[in-house]
């Protein structure tokens, strides 16, 4: 079996505009939460979020090329670049075909429909700009970074709300799998902090309220938590075949051994209460994974913060993992990063590579007041160094949506 | 006060991020300024924009057939009065 290994690491993030700087806040509990800067927040009832801040298109790609890209575009080809910088990734006219993208997002580029819209209202459809539709479309994250690098393989694009970002990682790894690609740029991006998706989230009472104190909205597992805190970035990895990655002597961060997917089929937006979806999403990525729950050292929760999820991921985990729930290290990189939505299990995936490459599990911010409902160990307030043998991520997202992959600690 | 060429210059150096020496009456949008077809329609609308409050004007279609070098945009404002 063609084995699947993480060569390069990006990231644009609330807490990093680098992988190395988000892994170095992410283990130092900061957080990414504030204001909302973007827009007018006077009438609304949530005034904060995770913003990616400093961000400049130019330093990562030409002007010309970032103003026909949505920033959900943007955040995907930066991190990207910087993911195949880091791998030293260099491609041969003949290795293109081979090359594919996997870039998973939510929403797409909804900001851009709401800004187009105000256009053809106000200013008439002559003014309607012709970059609209191929900016918007949420496959222009996956076509934005093949075109950059030059990837003429598969250009993947999966939608799954919040679960999204780790179905680039299992598409990645099938990829690699099949014979049909031997490198795989994947990741999760998003980009919709507008007015309009933070009124319908807080109208759905899905968003932390805590606006007096942005740092501590964010509180998963914590008795008090009041939602989550909305965000925006991209992670992309470079994915590769263990012959190619050895063959060029490459840095190996961790290997990806795939990961498992269910559906609720029971709601829109509430997770099944007995957590078993969720279950046998982790249950399956650990059988494709050929490992049991006694080889798992992490878990890179979903904890969104909501006091729904929280609970219900939870049981799921005892559900899925049994006498090992108690024994494996688990934390919620949104207490620091916020939900970065369709980005959010990408996240996710790198927390897990980045605690097996450097035995070190990232805290959970926030935890102050345990809440009886979650009894598990998340890793309060402080980051942990410990042996990390593999670390799973989970994802869950409206609709039902569940999702894990699971990574190892890369030997020969 | 800007010259029309002026604000025609900083309108194509804004959308088709190109230097400001590059946009001479001569120079060709497609093969000296490096836009394609899509740029040329979005180029329009921001000329009718950046035009807006010195004359009612609008670039038809098959107007912008006819632009193809800069001059031709100076030529289509001056027939709008605008020069």
């Amino acid at each position: 079996m063609t084995r699947a290994l993480v060569t390069g690491l990006g990231a644009i993030t609330p807490i990093g505009l680098t992988a190395p700087e988000f892994w170095a806040n992410l283990v130092a509990g900061i957080s990414g939460a504030g204001p909302i800067t973007r827009f007018d927040t006077s009438d609304m009832p949530v005034k904060i979020a995770a913003e990616v801040r400093g961000f400049e298109p130019g330093n990562h790609m030409d002007a010309k090329g970032a103003r026909r890209m949505s920033r959900f575009a943007q955040f995907a080809v930066a991190a990207a670049r910087l993911a195949a910088d880091d791998a030293k990734l260099e491609l041969t006219d003949a290795e293109r075909p081979r090359a594919a993208s996997s870039i998973a997002t939510g929403a797409g580029g909804v900001t851009d429909t709401m800004d187009e819209m105000e256009v053809l209202l106000n200013r008439g459809p002559a003014r309607v700009s012709p970059f609209y539709v191929p900016t918007m479309a949420p496959n222009m994250g996956a076509c934005q970074v093949s075109m950059h690098l030059g990837l003429r393989g598969p250009a993947l694009a999966s939608v799954a709300a919040c679960a999204s970002g780790l179905y680039s990682y299992i598409e990645a790894k099938q990829l690699i799998e099949l014979g049909i690609a031997d490198v795989v740029v994947a990741g999760g991006t998003e980009a919709a902090l507008h007015r309009l998706p933070i009124a319908a989230l807080a109208n759905m009472k899905a968003l932390s309220r805590r606006n007096d104190e942005p740092e501590r909205a964010s509180r998963p597992f914590d008795k008090d938590r009041d939602g989550f805190v909305f965000g925006e970035g991209a992670v992309v990895m470079v994915i590769e075949s263990e012959a190619r990655a050895k063959a060029r002597g490459a840095r190996v961060y961790a290997e990806l051994l795939g990961g498992g997917l269910s559906c609720d089929a029971f709601h829109i937006t509430a997770p099944l209460e007995d957590g078993s979806g969720a279950a046998q999403a982790m249950t399956e990525a650990m059988r494709i994974a050929g490992l049991t729950p006694a080889d798992i050292d992490y878990i890179a929760a979903h904890g969104t913060g909501t006091p729904l999820n929280d609970a219900a991921e939870t049981i799921a985990i005892k559900g899925a993992f049994g006498d090992d729930a108690r024994r494996v290290a688990i934390s919620s990189p949104k207490s620091m990063v916020g939900h970065l939505l369709g980005a959010a299990g990408a996240v996710g995936a790198l927390a897990a590579v980045m605690a097996c490459y450097t035995d070190t599990v990232p805290p959970t911010i926030n935890l102050e007041t345990p809440d009886p409902d979650c009894d598990l160990d998340y890793t309060p307030l402080k980051a942990r160094s410990m042996t990390v043998r593999a670390a799973a991520a989970n994802g869950f997202g409206f609709g039902g949506q569940n999702g894990s992959v699971i990574f190892r600690k890369y030997s020969e | 006060m800007a010259t029309v060429f002026e604000r025609v210059r900083d309108t194509i150096v804004k959308q088709l991020k190109v230097t400001p020496a590059e946009v001479t009456p001569e120079a060709s949008l497609i093969d000296d300024l490096r836009a394609d077809s899509l740029d040329i329609v979005d180029l329009t609308i921001a000329i009718e924009e950046e035009f807006a409050e010195d004359a009612e004007f609008e670039i038809r279609d098959e107007d912008a057939e006819n632009i193809r070098r800069v001059q031709d945009i100076l030529d289509f404002l001056a027939q709008q009065g605008l020069s």
